[in-house]
């Protein structure tokens, strides 16, 4: 699993666990049932809540927003990999192949319809990154590898009736 | 309240919508059972393309034809239920919009399962239009004519919606201005007493969602309809091609706001439905009109948060993008206030369990996990980690079918006694099939989650090897919770039949259980049994055809014996057949193929070309030329190389 998905991992099993505490509470408070009318300071109360629920939302855009994966640059030193895709294979062109440790600017384009170039690990591996690939334009995508080996890259836009077939392999050398 | 008259036209049109929409849970849910059941047994697997084409099926059918229409459908006997009579041009589009819901869904069906459209419900330009040799203009023409029938279907429902809301005397609505009369129905009466006056007090809060949908709708669909018939003229010859970007940004101001003509109507019943078993009123203040008013604005404006990862250079996708992000946040506010709400108008209250508003609260439940998943999905930071995954698979699955589909199936067993005057069947099999949905549900669609964490791709007919030990574990999971429904579909039928005799109701207006106490009683059981077994055998049938299909029909992966063994050079014509569909013009220039790739060398007249150099590239890749060495076999390479060298020359 990438670092992205273990804090949604967690992020989002600590969610559920309130969320189902929280109605579970519900479900048992209806044993002992109010007979006071509380509802006008309940509804009262839906406004302080209202900007809880803002402040969190707002905290969330902030906390992630520096890493929005758009306008990244590789710097000068950088690797270039130009990718295409067409229905149903990847050509990765990489004259001089592909070095660990500076970064790799992928310019991605097709030819055809609409891909999407996932970065894998090899062998079952985890999702390092992704980005669309639209016909006739071009993605950039900048990755640099931390450890050789072997790579994959799987469709992950819809494509076809071999979209599953979509996967091409490519080595990354030792810095 | 109004009369007896517009209550039967309501009571139909409820009926109608919830009939047709429950056939189509019945085969687009038996659809997805062969989906996975696919995925996870490689014995059992369909054609490639047939997968596409069945879950094309499944998601349109599911998704607009289930559990959207259903849900159109509950809106007419709720607006009844506040006192809003559907009559006139209301009742004329509501009449409209069912039959160009059933024409349009069985188009779909006939496009997708007998003429091969596998382009997915998205059906993403310009795809249709590379089938592969797969499906053809007419298929595309067809499906492209199948969709717009559905989507006109819900710009008629959205004029009767709004004709029904803006009615003048069931608001009280002291303005003629229909405009203003919307206003309220937007709820505005709580915000500004003065300009939008009621008499006697502001529009009940279940009107509120219709209103903004019904709005909102029809700015959805019109541009898709556009893209739709772009689509049919392009088949037809008539028109060239269509900007990608722009269809894709189309496709997804649509694709956006379809999602809440699912919820909204949900919310406008469980609005009217929550506080009547919970013997109060709705617990709201009036910030709740605040959250539809954003609501009305936002569902419109935040489409790009389905293509956070389109960021072409040279195009302003990214800024688009990133404008949304906060936007899309902003539609958690409804969401947040309506839980809030429903869960304050249930907390300490004189609550009655029963399997209906037990699914009712399940539901809510459903909603706030799909609602949480959701947020990941909104925040681009963390989209780029579980984006096109089967997360989003499990996260849209919550949705439709943990809080859309039990509220469904929760009001069903509360209306159908009003709607039909006939007792529910059985409790009994209704407590079961609600529990069995929420909990089994929760697992199937919670392992989808897991496995898009872990990054496995979505839309694939065959998953990685890595990811089979959770497929296999689910597999047993979705019988049961296809069995599950199988309950649902007998206790319907049953009690429409009146099996269990007329229905009475306590004070609150919730049907009491039938008489006798037809609980978990013999025919009950029996029938139960006999549906689900009956179920399970016409899924292993359909699955047993499907798989002789594929393979008596030469297309899967019984080898033929060879009948070019004899002679040492492969098959031109099949070469060329194969030089096509593996997508080799994309990259080399070949005339006699009518392919012109730049990426890779051109083949006409290269006198490098020898069969040996041929089979050797194709097999193990060179450069940026792929290795086809994996998925062609050595005939297969033969055969394309005896192509090529011939058609080079």
């Amino acid at each position: 699993m990438s670092q992205t998905a273990i804090i949604i991992t967690v992020a989002y099993a600590i969610a559920v666990v309130i969320g189902s505490a929280i109605a579970i509470a519900i479900w048992r408070s209806t044993k002992r049932p109010l007979d006071e009318d509380r509802a006008g300071t309940w509804s009262r109360r839906e406004s302080a809540w209202l900007i809880v629920v803002v402040l969190a939302l707002f905290a969330l855009l902030l906390g992630t927003i520096f890493y929005v994966p758009y306008g990244e640059s590789a710097g000068a030193n950088k690797q270039v990999v130009r990718v295409t895709g067409v229905q149903y294979a990847w050509a990765v062109d990489a004259p001089a192949g592909i070095r660990a440790g500076t970064p790799v600017e992928f310019l991605i384009t097709s030819t055809d319809v609409n891909h999407g170039f996932g970065l894998y690990t090899a062998g079952g591996g985890k999702l390092l990154r992704q980005i669309q690939v639209v016909p006739g334009r071009t993605q950039t995508l900048v990755h640099t590898f931390t450890k050789a080996g072997t790579y994959e890259v799987l469709c992950l836009e819809f494509c076809g009736a071999k979209h599953h077939e979509m996967v091409a392999t490519f080595e990354v050398k030792p810095a | 309240m109004i009369d007896d008259g517009a209550r039967a036209v309501a009571r139909r049109l409820t009926l109608q919508y919830l009939g047709a929409s429950t056939a189509i849970l019945a085969v687009s849910g038996l659809l997805g059972v062969v989906l996975r059941w696919s995925q996870a047994v490689p014995q059992a697997r369909v054609g490639d393309n047939f997968w596409y084409a069945m879950m094309t099926a499944h998601g349109l059918g599911a998704f607009v034809g289930w559990a959207g229409f259903a849900v159109m459908g509950l809106s007419w006997w709720v607006l009844a239920g506040v006192g809003f009579p559907t009559r006139g041009f209301g009742l004329v589009m509501a009449r409209a919009s069912w039959w160009l819901m059933v024409l349009g869904v069985a188009g779909v069906v006939v496009t997708t399962l007998l003429m091969g459209f596998g382009a997915s419900w998205v059906f993403l330009y310009p795809l249709p239009f590379f089938g592969s040799g797969e499906w053809g203009a007419w298929a595309t023409g067809f499906f492209s004519f199948s969709v717009l029938l559905a989507g006109l279907s819900i710009v008629t429902w959205c004029f009767g919606i709004l004709h029904t809301v803006a009615n003048r005397e069931a608001l009280h609505a002291v303005s003629t201005n229909v405009f203003r009369r919307l206003g309220v129905s937007l709820g505005w009466g709580y915000l500004m007493p003065r300009t939008f006056a009621t008499n006697p007090k502001p529009v009940p809060y279940a009107v509120i969602p219709l209103a903004v949908i019904g709005i909102d709708m029809i700015i959805a669909t019109l541009p898709l309809a556009g893209l739709l018939v772009w689509q049919i003229l392009e088949s037809a010859g008539w028109v060239g091609s269509a900007d990608i970007l722009l269809a894709k940004n189309i496709l997804w101001w649509f694709g956006h706001p379809v999602v809440y003509l699912l919820l909204f109507p949900a919310v406008a019943a469980y609005y009217w439905l929550i506080p009547r078993y919970a013997g109060r009123e709705l617990v709201a203040g009036h910030v709740i009109a605040i959250a539809w008013t954003v609501a009305v604005i936002a569902n419109v404006l935040v489409w790009a948060h389905h293509i956070y990862l389109d960021y072409p250079d040279g195009t302003l996708q990214a800024q688009i993008n990133t404008a949304m992000q906060p936007m899309t946040f902003s539609l958690v506010l409804p969401s947040a206030l309506s839980l809030y709400s429903l869960g304050f108008t249930i907390y300490r209250s004189r609550f009655r369990w029963t399997p209906a508003s037990t699914a009712l609260f399940f539901g809510l439940v459903g909603w706030l996990l799909a609602g949480l998943s959701g947020v990941v999905n909104a925040t681009i930071a963390l989209d780029v980690a579980v984006h096109n995954t089967l997360w989003i698979v499990g996260h849209f699955h919550h949705m439709a079918m943990l809080n859309i589909g039990l509220l469904i199936f929760g009001a069903t067993y509360a209306l159908l006694p009003e709607l039909t005057g006939k007792a529910l069947y059985s409790e009994r099999m209704a407590w079961v099939h609600v529990w069995t949905t929420f909990v089994v549900g929760m697992l199937v669609f919670g392992l989808w989650l897991v496995q898009g964490l872990d990054g496995a791709p979505r839309r694939w007919s065959v998953l990685p090897s890595s990811y089979d030990t959770i497929t296999r574990i689910s597999l047993p999971l979705v019988f049961v919770l296809a069995a599950a429904q199988a309950l649902f579909f007998w206790n319907v039928l049953q009690t429409v039949r009146g099996k269990a005799g007329v229905a009475t109701f306590d004070e609150r207006g919730i049907p009491e259980p039938a008489k006798g106490g037809r609980g978990w009683s013999a025919p009950a059981a029996e029938g139960g049994l006999v549906l689900a077994a009956v179920g399970l055998a016409l899924a292993f049938a359909a699955a047993g055809y499907l798989v002789g299909r594929e393979t008596g029909g030469g297309g899967g992966t019984v080898t033929q014996p060879t009948e070019t063994s004899g002679s040492a050079t492969g098959d031109a014509a099949r070469g060329k057949e194969l030089f096509a569909s593996s997508g080799c013009g994309a990259c080399h220039t070949l005339a006699d193929a009518g392919a012109a790739g730049q990426v890779g060398p051109s083949l006409d007249g290269n006198a490098r070309l020898t069969e040996a150099l041929i089979v050797a590239r194709v097999t193990n890749g060179q450069g940026a030329m792929p290795a086809f060495g994996d998925r062609l076999s050595e005939e297969d390479i033969q055969d394309v190389a005896a192509y090529v060298l011939q058609a080079s020359k």
